[in-house]
């Protein structure tokens, strides 16, 4: 009842949640039917605009609106694990994202049936790994929100994002091969949502046993997916330890 | 009263508590004692009022019991748990100053959300909430989105939430804000029933006439420390003597009372302010003793704003 409820509430929390999905369910018709000449660009677009921008909208404010608001008071009296909320909340947000990128998928389809143009082969993995970049997403920027006040998480990620490839730009067209810039880059890579890792993996230009650690050999593709994965945890623990950590109040609001 | 050493009864235990909230930039050098080793315990059957000016420490020390903030230092049990600890939370219901709900949730919509977050089976839930409706008069809005809300539909509602897991511990923070007669009525009759029944009480409240129809417990709180208990405010209650005399006011004011006693004279009347009402009678007999030829006497005994105007005078 209690994951039900929480969960629940992640679909109904905002009534522009729905408008985002239908919304952007639309555009992917208009775009595919408009502009799209082959099918990657469709994949690239799905995993951009799915993967990173639908998090950021539908995770605006899920801790910061409670907070601010007081909500939250109330909810820290509950008998259960803050964790659980946390846990709740990211798992309300990941089954949207699943849901709308089977949607995305149907759309595509159906499109593709009437306008017949590019094919949907490598489809599947461009909407796996927009899944993938979507659920590591949510998961910072729901921990944003634990933080920044109100609905501000999804626009700090989006700048901080943005700022990131762009400095990396620079640096790689000034500095390329410095030491500095290589560092910035990798740790941007791992630690950051894996956007070239997860755009790689859906290109298939990871082949088979590419990853050798010591005696091991791993596939490269599911060392990427693990990879999200892992940032996805990474990033959820300290979103909950900073939600069992945090004094609530009105006066502090 | 305030039994500070029944632990039987005990469902608020503090101990030392010291809130200090500090700057995370400034440190030490901005921060803000908000509670001062305060150490009082709330028994079960209970109704304690906190009174106190604003950023005295009722909403601090409220927000500890709730387990919402950390006490700096200093311990602090609900039931026997830590405050803060998934025991304690089981067993408390705390009602905000300001209530705030998801727009788009009916009230039924967010009692069965509080519900399913206590862990109640569905049943219960359906049970509690029929219960809800009918004690505190909800049938009108129950299926109305919450952002129609009145303030008072909102504290109602805010209640009912409080109550859904028939807490053993109850802590409001300005209950009857936005009520109209009526409904401070009702919540008075209920929380009467619930401290009949049981559940210890801690109110805060700027209403204090309201406070005093539900409690003769209170705890005065100043800048962070309890300045006094109820059990001291009533049995120091103090009040105002008033003297209908024949004649000679002036006379018997200079000669038998001391200046600060002398709250107002005139030939055929006395005000003589009163430290403790059991003074009464000594005070009476002195004035006859002296000489006064007494009509009638009236004694005007302080009620809780009284009293918290002097503490707070006293204070500064």
């Amino acid at each position: 009842m209690r994951a039900y409820e929480l969960i629940k509430e992640t679909f109904s929390r905002k009534m522009y949640i729905w408008v985002v999905h239908i919304s952007w369910l639309i555009l992917y018709c208009f775009f595919w039917v408009l502009f799209l000449e082959e099918e990657t660009d469709f994949g690239k677009f799905l995993f951009l605009w799915g993967g990173f921008l639908l998090p950021l909208a539908l995770s605006t404010g899920i801790f910061g609106d409670d907070i601010a608001s007081g909500r939250i008071c109330v909810l820290m009296t509950r008998p259960f694990w803050p964790g659980e909320l946390y846990i709740y909340r990211l798992l309300g947000l990941s089954l949207q994202g699943v849901l709308h990128f089977i949607l995305a998928g149907c759309v595509i389809y159906i499109v593709h049936l009437f306008i017949g143009r590019g094919t949907l082969e490598g489809l599947g993995i461009w909407l796996f790994s927009s899944c993938l970049l979507f659920i590591v997403c949510a998961a910072l920027s729901t921990t944003l929100s634990v933080v920044v006040s109100r609905a501000f998480n999804s626009l700090l990620l989006f700048i901080a994002v943005a700022s990131a490839f762009f400095i990396v730009s620079i640096l790689t067209w000034q500095h390329d091969g410095d030491t500095g810039t290589k560092v910035f880059t990798v740790l941007l890579k791992y630690a950051g949502p894996p956007f070239e890792l997860l755009s790689k993996l859906a290109e298939g230009e990871y082949g088979k046993f590419s990853l050798i650690i010591g005696q091991h050999k791993l596939i490269k593709g599911l060392a990427c997916i693990t990879h999200s994965l892992v940032l996805t945890v990474i990033y959820s623990i300290v979103g909950i330890i900073l939600l069992s950590r945090k004094q609530f109040t009105y006066e502090l609001n | 009263m305030i039994y500070k050493d029944n632990k039987n009864t005990a469902i608020v235990e503090c101990k030392e508590l010291t809130k200090v909230y500090k700057n995370l930039l400034f440190g030490r050098s901005r921060a803000v004692c908000a509670l001062k080793t305060i150490s009082l315990s709330v028994n079960k059957g209970q109704i304690v009022g906190l009174i106190g000016p604003n950023g005295a420490g009722k909403s601090t020390l409220l927000n500890l019991i709730a387990g919402l903030i950390f006490p700096t230092e200093g311990c602090l049990t609900v039931c026997g748990s830590p405050a803060r600890s998934v025991e304690a939370r089981r067993s408390l219901g705390y009602m905000p100053e300001h209530p705030s709900f998801l727009g788009r949730y009916s009230a039924r919509a967010v009692l069965r959300y509080h519900g399913a977050l206590l862990g109640l089976p569905r049943k219960a839930i359906s049970l509690q909430m029929d219960k809800s409706i009918q004690q505190l008069q909800m049938e009108e809005f129950i299926d109305r989105p919450c952002s129609e809300f009145s303030q008072g539909m909102r504290q109602r509602l805010a209640l009912a939430i409080a109550l859904m897991n028939d807490p053993q511990l109850l802590l409001l923070d300005e209950p009857s804000n936005g009520l109209d007669p009526v409904g401070i009525v009702q919540l008075r009759d209920l929380l009467k029933r619930l401290r009949d029944s049981g559940t210890a009480i801690v109110v805060s409240s700027h209403r204090l006439g309201e406070l005093e129809k539900l409690t003769s417990d209170y705890i005065f709180l100043y800048r962070g420390e309890v300045v006094s208990f109820g059990d001291k405010i009533i049995s120091g209650q103090a009040g105002r003597l008033r003297v209908e005399l024949v004649s000679n006011g002036s006379y018997i004011a200079e000669k038998l009372l001391s200046p600060s006693q002398v709250l107002g004279v005139s030939d055929t009347e006395l005000g003589i302010a009163v430290d403790n009402v059991d003074d009464v009678p000594d005070i009476v007999s002195d004035l006859v003793k002296g000489g006064a030829r007494i009509k009638s006497v009236n004694l005007q005994t302080e009620d809780i704003e009284d009293i918290f105007l002097r503490l707070y005078n006293e204070r500064n």
